[in-house]
């Protein structure tokens, strides 16, 4: 229920970033949209990661090293798929084509 | 861009930036190393005990990861990350530039990881029966579609290592590029000079909290971020020189 309620107020959030980019139909507002988008959802993702690697932590404190590993190497992939955004939308922005 | 960024210190027209401060980086590197190694005793004392402490961590990396032989790669993986970390603290000293916010440095990393791995892999299997590993435990019929896919999924880890590494440094470098500029001569602190009130009254706090939380807050999260970026790149690399290396193990 709540990753619903979460979901919509992302989808509501980009909605304007979406609209804003379907008016003038720039290259740089829809990198600004999907950039916004991108990094909330990345967000969601790496918050969940985070919060069930504190949650493994707690249970198995002894584990907590590798556990650390584990969560860093998967908030790294997480976090890769936004910079890919990130990269496409500094090219977008600054890039004369 | 030309607009919030200042040209770094040190510049020579013929050379690009990255280059220039990768061959300080280089020269940062070598220095300590020289000095740490040039009287080496039995009981380590001052720089020579620093590196020892610094190069026992990436072997206790190394043993954790790939096991019985890993050893044989700290070279490689110590070079790259000590290498990656310096590159990445310097672009925390303002006049400075990152070598690895630059996409060809940070591609140059990768690729080296990406032939080596490779190399390792084909040497310890030969080949063929490395090749053959490309299509995993599946069956006979399966094995063509998979080999294509491990080819993708090999051929997107330079890539990947490469982007995520360079997206991280240049974010936080414009980031502060950005703070630097909205607080400086032309933003906050521009806008108090002028002696306008409201300008006083708004421009002038405005600047002191942005000094504030570039200060004590987006600087420790970009040594964070420079110190978890190296270690995710050098522990990507070892995992990825693992599974060249298990593989040959188990059969």
């Amino acid at each position: 229920m709540q990753r619903i309620v979460t979901m919509s107020m992302m989808a509501i959030l980009a909605v304007p970033g979406m609209a804003w980019a379907g008016g003038a139909a720039g290259g740089a507002d829809l990198a600004k949209a999907f950039a916004v988008l991108a990094a909330g959802l990345c967000g969601l993702g790496q918050g969940r990661a985070a919060g069930q690697a504190v949650d493994a932590m707690a249970r198995q404190p002894g584990a907590i090293a590798r556990i650390q590993t584990a969560m860093l190497l998967g908030l790294a992939f997480i976090e890769s798929l936004v910079l890919f955004v990130f990269v496409i939308a500094v090219i977008l922005l600054f890039v004369k084509s | 861009m030309e607009l919030i960024e200042h040209p770094p210190i040190l510049h020579i027209a013929a050379i690009p930036d990255h280059i220039l401060y990768t061959w300080i980086a280089m020269a940062i590197l070598v220095g300590v190393a020289f000095a740490a190694s040039r009287r080496v005793q039995l009981v380590p004392t001052g720089s020579q005990n620093f590196m020892e402490i610094v190069l026992e961590q990436f072997v206790k990396e190394l043993d954790e990861t790939i096991g019985h032989g890993g050893r044989r790669y700290l070279p490689l993986i110590a070079t790259l990350g000590l290498f990656i970390l310096v590159s990445n603290l310097m672009g925390l000293v303002p006049g400075l530039v990152a070598p690895t916010a630059n996409l060809n440095t940070t591609a140059a990393c990768a690729l080296i990881v990406f032939v080596t791995y490779h190399v390792i892999g084909v040497r310890k299997q030969g080949f063929v029966p490395y090749l053959k590993h490309f299509a995993g435990p599946v069956p006979t019929m399966l094995k063509p579609l998979m080999f294509i896919i491990e080819i993708i999924s090999h051929c997107a880890r330079p890539l990947s290592l490469s982007l995520r590494l360079f997206g991280n440094m240049m974010a936080g470098h414009i980031l502060i590029a950005i703070f630097f500029f909205m607080m400086g001569f032309d933003g906050m602190l521009g806008w108090a000079l002028r002696g306008s009130i409201a300008g006083i009254v708004i421009g002038a706090p405005a600047a002191l909290i942005m000094v504030v939380f570039v200060v004590g807050f987006l600087f420790p999260l970009k040594i964070l971020v420079a110190f978890i970026q190296t270690f995710i790149f050098c522990k990507l690399a070892m995992l990825y020189i693992a599974a060249a290396v298990e593989e040959a193990e188990h059969h």
